[in-house]
């Protein structure tokens, strides 16, 4: 899964004049053709950090991402879901392990990545930092975190960065099976008992507000989005990706009985676009900031996983003399 | 054959499955790398999958429904050794238990393969694959760390010494021994734990840690017999919370 | 820490809360490259890399890592500084257009790589006999050159561990993992019944 709503902010290399205007009209020719930069490509400051920033952030988000629903791993009700939810688990940890690696073939490396995770310099999906109370929240991550975040992924997918786009394309056959499971868990909560519904509708009623959050605040449109834009970077704005998602789950919600808990939800027959509540976005800057329900956990249960892993690491340290970058 | 035999043997396997895989799966998420972390998550998997196939043989043989068995039965109703239900500890303790398991469970499949239960000869056959990845996994890490630094080695030590009395009861005989091995169904505990023992000490002897004087380990037996560690109902009410809300409706 | 999570709540706690010790250089160890056969008769392709301490290490943990979705028949792993790279070309340059006569002159192996398009795959496009890498993309510009690619990758196939002989078995169960498979979650019946149920 993944944080949508990257913010592109704060990066101080946000010109592109100092590069050397020959190479960089050939690397803009190679994007206007379709074809991928690969890592051993010149490429403009920008782009490299952009890239890393936001393919870093993406893996944070998977690593962390494990641990909302992690929390359930051990109660999953009966062999098929205790399986398949281990399977999803991992399956997140493993997305974590490919992005790293694409992120680092731009010369960051995965210590670094780490630490800076663990120290809150690097952020990952706001949505991670909210609790899973029930085993109807867990159900609703599967479904309906997972379901947004395919709806980005599909969108990167397409992006310029050739190691990032060979991740995605892992990942999004990957994530097929989390949507179907996913779906199929809130199905057998929807048809079950009045407990086992009420303990999905409840469970929806926590989550929408984080899950309107969830693909970021509207885009303000600069020049420098559009450049990321023109280098396929940015692959669409944060509200067409909330709308893309609306459209396709707000009917599959609806048709297993649920309330969507704000009233102004309705699709405008005449934008073709969804209206809603401004969802709350000084919340959404309050928990990114390190000030959400679970941030402190989330985070110190990844230090204390490195730290107990330390000897291990420790004791099987590399013959390698140097780090080199991986090649694709 | 002799019917409660079988039953007993096919319980007492799915069991050690059931709970040490659960128990494994705890670390997904917070292993010591990424990507060991995986690697160890789906072993975990495997063996509820192989638990959960002895479970459907066992309902052939008239048993309740897989789940029912798995999720509502209490600690004492369980067959597991108890080595499986220890909790995991830190990492070297985790993975040496995998490795004097894991070791056991291949070697019990391998001669599983020439059941006359046919089912049980199916199963073992087709799992092989799956075993020879888990030892694979096990004697790797053992030998590395085993051969790496004194805080390793150290660890390792420890953790051997402390479960080794455990592992060894996972060899436990049942009173009805002597109808499996007649009856051709399995070769019986006595020569699994002789091979077992002999690839436990070609494994430690390729590291600096001490092979067990095995004269002087008591066993700590009764898993089998339903006599367990403070350790198994707590873990056992949180494997079923969600399940017991209501064991009749689907999840 | 009170946590939802049980394992969270069990966990011990090292070192103090909030306190980062950051990681020393290669705490994640360096890297090894995965390749992967999908089918029998199929050509192996680069899928990633591990992180590992070794080469064995990196096989083992490049099993799960890359095969435990989707099929497989064989894996292997090498060690990233043992990847040659040719120049990398774009729009209609072939990149064995780089590639100058080195001569041949040694007969060591060497697995040849070709990436056919930009942002997929390297895949293998044969085994050439060769003293050197240099001398192996030579001896493959020759040999394997039969249309236009943007990079070549030339792995001594003394550096590679292979799954051995007896370690096919490994993926025998795959197929059986429906758990992992998208398809084996269909809830279209039972929707259909709770429609049903609720229009009455």
């Amino acid at each position: 899964m993944y944080g949508g709503g990257n913010t592109f902010e704060g990066i101080k290399t946000d010109s592109v004049a100092q590069e050397d205007p020959q190479k960089l009209a050939a690397f803009e020719a190679r994007i206007a053709r379709g074809e991928k930069i690969e890592p051993t490509d010149w490429m403009p400051q920008l782009y490299r950090k952009q890239l890393i920033r936001m393919i870093e952030q993406h893996a944070h988000s998977e690593i962390i991402g494990a641990l909302p629903e992690g929390t359930w791993i051990t109660r999953a009700p009966g062999f098929k879901r205790k399986m398949s939810l281990m399977a999803k688990v991992q399956d997140e940890v493993g997305h974590g392990q490919l992005l790293y690696s694409a992120a680092e073939t731009l010369g960051k490396s995965r210590e670094e990545m780490i630490d800076d995770l663990i120290s809150g310099k690097s952020k990952y999906s706001n949505i991670f930092n909210y609790p899973t109370f029930t085993w109807a929240d867990c159900c609703f991550i599967s479904w309906l975190v997972d379901a947004g975040a395919i709806v980005n992924q599909l969108a990167n997918a397409k992006g310029s960065y050739g190691p990032y786009c060979r991740a995605l394309d892992r990942i999004c056959a990957e994530e097929s099976f989390h949507l179907k499971y996913g779906h199929h868990c809130v199905i057998y909560l929807a048809a079950g008992s009045p407990k086992q519904r009420a303990m999905f509708q409840e469970a929806l009623n926590r989550w929408w507000p984080p899950m309107m959050h969830f693909f970021g605040p509207s885009d303000k449109i600069s020049v420098h989005t559009e450049v990321l834009m023109k280098w396929k970077v940015k692959m669409g704005t944060n509200d067409d990706m909330r709308n893309q998602f609306l459209d396709m789950y707000v009917p599959k919600i609806l048709e297993l009985g649920f309330t969507i808990p704000d009233p102004k939800l309705k699709k405008n027959p005449d934008t073709g676009r969804w209206d809603y509540t401004e969802p709350d976005w000084d919340e959404f800057k309050r928990v990114i900031n390190g000030d959400g329900p679970c941030n402190k956990e989330r985070l110190e249960v990844r230090r204390i996983a490195e730290e107990r892993g330390k000897w291990v690491r420790e004791a099987l340290k590399t013959s390698k003399t140097a780090y080199v970058t991986p090649l694709a | 054959m002799n019917d409660q035999a079988l039953k007993e043997l096919l319980y007492k396997l799915a069991d050690d499955l059931l709970i040490l895989g659960h128990r494994n799966s705890e670390w997904t998420g917070m292993g010591p790398l990424l990507e060991e972390d995986i690697a160890f998550s789906s072993m975990a998997q495997d063996k509820i999958g192989q638990s959960h196939a002895l479970f459907q043989l066992l309902h052939q043989l008239g048993e309740q429904q897989p789940d029912l068995v798995a999720f509502t039965r209490n600690a004492n109703q369980f067959h597991n050794a108890v080595l499986v239900e220890l909790p995991n500890g830190e990492y070297d303790f985790s993975l040496v238990r995998h490795f004097l398991f894991d070791m056991a469970d291949s070697l019990r499949w391998q001669m599983l393969t020439n059941s006359s239960y046919e089912p049980l000869a199916q199963l073992a056959k087709k799992i092989q694959g799956e075993l020879r990845y888990h030892t694979l996994h096990a004697n790797t890490w053992i030998k590395q760390l085993g051969n790496a630094t004194e805080e390793s080695i150290t660890r390792l030590q420890g953790s051997l010494s402390k479960l080794m009395p455990y592992a060894l009861g996972m060899f436990e005989e049942s009173p009805m021994e002597a109808a499996l091995i007649n009856d051709g169904i399995f070769k019986g505990e006595q020569a699994l734990q002789a091979i077992w023992k002999s690839k436990v000490e070609e494994v430690l002897s390729a590291t600096q840690l001490a092979v067990p004087d095995w004269k002087i380990l008591v066993p700590v037996y009764g898993g089998r017999r339903g006599q367990h560690s403070e350790h198994l109902q707590p873990m056992l009410d949180e494997m079923s919370e969600v399940f017991r809300i209501d064991p009749t409706t689907e999840w | 820490m009170k946590s939802l999570d049980p394992r969270v709540n069990r966990l011990p706690v090292p070192g103090t809360p909030g306190k980062i010790t950051p990681k020393i250089p290669l705490d994640q160890f360096g890297s090894y490259e995965v390749f992967v056969q999908p089918k029998e008769g199929k050509p192996f392709q680069h899928e990633g890399i591990v992180h590992a301490p070794n080469l064995e290490m990196a096989f083992v943990l490049a099993k799960e890592a890359f095969t435990r979705r989707f099929t497989c028949v064989s894996l292997y792993v090498t060690d990233t500084r043992d990847v040659f790279v040719s120049p990398l070309t774009d729009a209609d340059k072939n990149a064995y257009d780089m590639i100058s006569d080195e001569g041949v002159k040694g007969n060591d192996s060497y697995e040849i790589y070709h990436l056919a398009k930009r942002g997929k795959q390297h895949v293998h496009a044969g085994v050439v006999t060769a003293g050197s890498p240099e001398e192996a993309m030579w001896k493959a510009r020759q040999t394997l050159n039969t249309k236009q690619v943007f990079n070549i990758w030339a792995v001594k196939t003394s550096n590679i561990r292979k799954t051995g002989e007896g370690e096919t078995i490994l993926w025998d169960t795959l197929p059986e993992k429906k758990f992992r498979d998208a398809a084996d979650y269909k809830g279209g019946d039972k929707l259909k019944e709770f429609l049903e149920r609720n229009k009455s």
